[in-house]
């Protein structure tokens, strides 16, 4: 019974337990954005400041060779003035973060066009990250100039993307949870 | 129908519990995947968390409604409750008792088997090969970066305008560099070569390579994003060393990328840099992915361990759980199945204790507690067969006994029973009309009590306690009753009841009016008197009359002193003789019984005509009509009609022809009685009336008051009346002067009904 007990409060306290170490708890955030059109083409491109620090919790699991996933989702709305808005289009930019103990680097991997980036520090890997440039975004002839549109962007972790345990520990936990608000500006019309 | 329904409610059940236990159970092999490193069920763990969830939500619902219901019936000692609540409780010991056994040992085993995998030798070994790779790496390291240094040194000492590109080819052909480049300002490609002549245009320098050699420059790019230079780029400078990167690259290679500021004399002032990749051999770059790889996957585990037991533990813990509030569920069920034949016989029992014999359960199943149920069906079943005969045998001699009291009400007999003390056990109408006293509403009074204010029931009693004095067990008597109206003669027979165990004997005295039947008995004596009368006197009256008439003839030429004498004997003789003739002609009118001829007519004309008659004799008697004008026409015999109101007239006239003022009224009107029809004559004079003495026998013949009346006159009138099928009656009126009441019926074609009627008739006016 004694057992059973002890099993009880291991359950409680071990998310409690991580909440009451002084961590840090990490923070996404997205710093400014903006999308125009390159002069002489017809697409939009985004360029993004995003500030991106991995919580404790996440930094030692990268260090213990986790590989970690971060989610950048742009969505594009079409504003509607009686109805809801509605989603036009999306676009998601997966990047894998690992690191190397043997090269004692961090590696970033655009798992959407495959390249890959190495850096000396996690600092370093994580302002690569959080500095899109030039980001392809829509061809201009996808929107109806009629229209208003606005664009969002927002930047997490994805758990999903994690071992199983992880996983599981990362349903409860909230220094796994990480992620931005929606960034929301309006798409202007360039002439 | 009702157990059809139950059956489809069960499949449903069955139905809903299998799908919601597979539903259950996929879930939780899902959840026992969630542990494993698979992306398949990634996605799933939300929608698994809320199977599991709303598993568990429901079964809590439902044990919390059991238990609610468990103690509410506990409070209410509903019966069954307490084995239930003793059941439940041994069933939820039964199954969480193990449960809780393994699951303590398994959470044990899990945890103490994790910490086990994770010990320090591999740990250890790991690190050791890391290492080992790590300075292996160096080595390499080292050597790629003194060929950079070397291939420096020779393109510092070239000739000022040799031909850089061909001098660059050379030394990357002969140093293995993969690709070697010179960047001048702006990262502008000065000379370059690449082992892989396809590579057109080798990739620009990392960002840390260029902040390594040219930071000021750089920083006014980046615009307003500030940066730190990370600790390793300001000691490269520090150190005047040249850069070295040792990096994975996109097809999982290693390779070193060096780099050096080309001494800057040579070339104007402007700073140059030589880059160099050199490959790490291929085996080798295996082999140090090997041992990254496994490393990395060590520390990955290391790190999840607490994850890992976490995750165990949080499943075992969720199984558990829903496993224990599934058995207590069970437990709840299983006794409620147990309960409920149980609960539905002790409710049966008390139906059947409180006299509900319908009450029928329905069989669980074909086990014990079934073959109890069904034994209580068959013994209330049989109860109630027993019961149902009971009733109607009760029913039986319920409806015998009512038909015996329709008899008996009907009965113009009086029938009366009386318990041994002359108390009343029941009477019949007919003994209440007889007695004059309704003996029905005194019954279980005593005959007594009841006839100190009856004399006619005492004048009774007289004679049956006489009887019952002499312990007569079975006695018939004629009782004569002399009573306010009239003189009744009752046959009265009297038996003594046997006496029964529960109800003492007593005797059933039966009585029957028989006046009527002596009155007709004398009727019919008087009609044979005057036939035989009439037959055997008018013969010698005639010869006599003659004789008297001739002697009178012959004898009364003689003047003698006789004769007078002869005259007066002679006119004696003949008148008397005239006299008697007529008395002899009445007898034999009363006698007589010719064929009724009856006709339809308006009785109204009729007496209108007879009165007509009288009016105009020489009387000052004034007969008054009240003929009532919507009469029926009544079917009679005309002749007898006119007979018997030309008796009635004569007799009023003569009772008032010596008064003043002298009045005969003869009205007519039509009455119902009995729910028949009737036209009711009704003829009144302010004579003297009838006296209190004749007024019973009014309607015998030779009774009269008349000084000279021959007695037969109402005789004849009450005889034709009743060939009519009427009913006659004499009376005196509250002025004291005679009333003669005739009802005849409006419709002669139930005549025969008529006189049957008219013994209970007469009955009700006695």
């Amino acid at each position: 019974m004694s057992r059973l007990v002890a099993v009880c409060a291991a359950l409680v306290l071990v998310p409690a337990a991580a909440a009451d170490a002084q961590e840090d708890p990490g923070r996404f955030e997205v710093r400014s954005a903006s999308a125009g059109l390159e002069p002489g083409t017809d697409v939009y491109f985004l360029d993004a400041r995003l500030e991106l620090r991995l919580s404790t919790e996440a930094r030692e699991a990268l260090e213990s060779g986790v590989p970690l996933s971060i989610r950048v989702e742009v969505e594009i709305i079409h504003v509607r003035r009686y109805l809801l808005d509605r989603e036009s289009a999306e676009l998601t930019q997966l990047y894998e973060l690992q690191y190397h103990p043997l090269l004692e680097r961090y590696t970033v991997r655009n798992v959407n066009s495959g390249t890959l980036d190495t850096f000396s520090s996690l600092f370093a890997a994580l302002n690569s990250l959080g500095r899109i440039d030039r980001l392809p975004l829509i061809d201009q002839a996808l929107l109806d100039p009629e229209r208003i549109y606005d664009v969002q962007l927002r930047v997490l972790l994805d758990t999903e993307q994690l071992p199983g345990p992880l996983r599981l520990l990362a349903f409860w936990r909230r220094d796994w949870s990480l992620g931005s608000e929606w960034y929301r500006w309006s798409l202007e019309e360039v002439e | 129908m009702e157990p059809r329904r139950s059956r489809i409610r069960n499949v449903l059940y069955g139905v809903l519990l299998v799908s919601a236990a597979l539903l259950w159970i996929v879930g939780l092999l899902l959840f026992s995947q969630v542990t494993e490193n698979s992306d398949d069920f990634a996605r799933w763990t939300n929608w698994i968390f809320l199977i599991n969830a709303v598993g568990i939500a429901v079964l809590a619902t439902l044990i919390a409604g059991n238990l609610i219901r468990l103690i509410r019936d506990h409070r209410r000692q509903v019966p069954g409750s307490r084995l239930e609540t003793r059941v439940v409780t041994l069933l939820v010991v039964l199954a969480i008792a193990p449960l809780v056994v393994v699951y303590g040992f398994s959470v044990e085993f899990i945890n103490r088997g994790i910490d086990e995998w994770f010990n320090v030798d591999v740990e250890q070994g790991l690190g050791n090969a890391l290492e080992l790779s790590q300075t292996a790496l160096d080595l390499e390291t080292r050597d790629s970066v003194a060929a950079l240094e070397a291939m420096a040194r020779e393109l510092d000492s070239l000739e000022a305008r040799a031909d850089l590109a061909t001098e660059v080819g050379r030394l990357q052909r002969e140093r293995g560099a993969r690709e070697l480049t010179i960047f001048g300002p702006n990262n502008q490609i000065i000379a370059t070569s690449a082992e892989d002549p396809e590579a057109a245009v080798p990739p620009q320098p990392s960002e840390e390579m260029l902040l390594r050699f040219r930071q000021a420059q750089i920083d006014s790019n980046r615009g307003g994003v500030a940066r730190q230079p990370s600790d390793d780029i300001v000691l490269t400078q520090r150190s005047d060393e040249p850069y070295v990167n040792v990096e994975p690259t996109a097809d999982g290679r290693i390779q070193i990328t060096t780099a050096i500021a080309l001494s800057p004399q040579l070339r104007t002032g402007e700073t140059q840099i030589l880059r160099a990749v050199f490959p790490v051999p291929v085996r080798f770059s295996e082999l140090a992915n090997s041992v990254e790889g496994s490393f990395n996957q060590f520390t990955g585990l290391d790190f999840q361990r607490t994850a890992l037991k976490y995750g165990f533990t949080l499943t075992l813990s969720l199984v558990l759980l829903i496993a224990l509030l599934a058995s207590v569920y069970g437990a709840f069920y299983s006794a409620r199945r147990l309960i409920g034949p149980i609960q539905q016989l002790m409710q049966g029992t008390q139906a059947v204790a409180r006299g509900d014999l319908d009450t029928r359960l329905t069989a669980p199943a074909h086990d014990e507690i079934g073959f109890l149920v069904n034994s209580f069906n068959d013994m209330t079943q049989r109860l109630a067969r027993a019961r149902q005969e009971a009733k109607t045998s009760e029913q039986l001699v319920e409806s015998e006994r009512q038909k015996l009291a329709v008899i008996l009400a009907r009965l113009s007999t009086g029938v009366v029973s009386l318990e041994p003390d002359m108390r009343i056990r029941t009477a019949n109408g007919a003994s209440s009309a007889i007695f004059g006293a309704d003996l029905e509403s005194h019954i279980g009074e005593s005959l007594e009590e009841l006839s100190e204010t009856r004399p006619q029931l005492a004048q009774f009693l007289t004679v049956a306690r006489a009887h019952t004095e002499r312990h007569e067990t079975e006695w018939r008597e004629q009782i004569v009753l002399r009573g306010d109206a009239r003189r009744r003669v009752l046959m009265c027979t009297c038996t003594e009841l046997p006496a029964e165990e529960n109800a003492p004997g007593g005797f059933v005295m039966v009585f029957d009016d028989i006046t009527d039947l002596l009155q007709a008995q004398r009727s019919a004596a008087w009609g044979e008197v005057a036939r035989r009368l009439a037959h055997e006197i008018k013969n010698p009256l005639t010869p006599i009359q003659l004789s008297a008439e001739r002697l009178r003839r012959r004898y009364l030429d003689a003047d003698s002193k006789e004769l007078e004498l002869l005259d007066r004997s002679t006119y004696t003789i003949i008148q008397q003789v005239e006299a008697m003739k007529d008395m002899v002609n009445a007898f034999s009118e009363y006698a007589r019984a010719p064929v009724m001829e009856p006709s339809v007519v308006d009785i109204n004309e009729l007496i209108a005509e007879v009165a007509e008659l009288y009016r105009h004799q020489e009387t000052a008697v004034a007969i008054e009509l009240a003929s009532d004008g919507a009469l029926p026409r009544i079917e009679v015999d005309i002749g007898r009609m006119r007979q018997v109101l030309h008796n009635l007239m004569r007799n009023a006239l003569e009772a008032t022809e010596s008064r003043d003022g002298a009045c005969v009224n003869i009205a007519t009107r039509y009455v119902e009685a009995d729910a028949r029809e009737f036209v009711e004559i009704l003829v009144t004079d302010n004579g003297p009336g009838f006296s209190p003495d004749i007024i019973d026998q009014a309607f015998e013949p030779y009774v009269t008051s008349k000084p000279k009346g021959t007695g037969l006159g109402l005789a004849i009138v009450k005889k034709l009346i009743e060939e009519h099928g009427g009913r006659i009656r004499a009376g005196n009126d509250e002025h004291g002067g005679a009333r003669i009441v005739i009802l005849l019926p409006a419709s002669l074609a139930s005549g025969a009904v008529q006189v049957a009627g008219g013994n209970e008739q007469r009955r009700e006016l006695a």
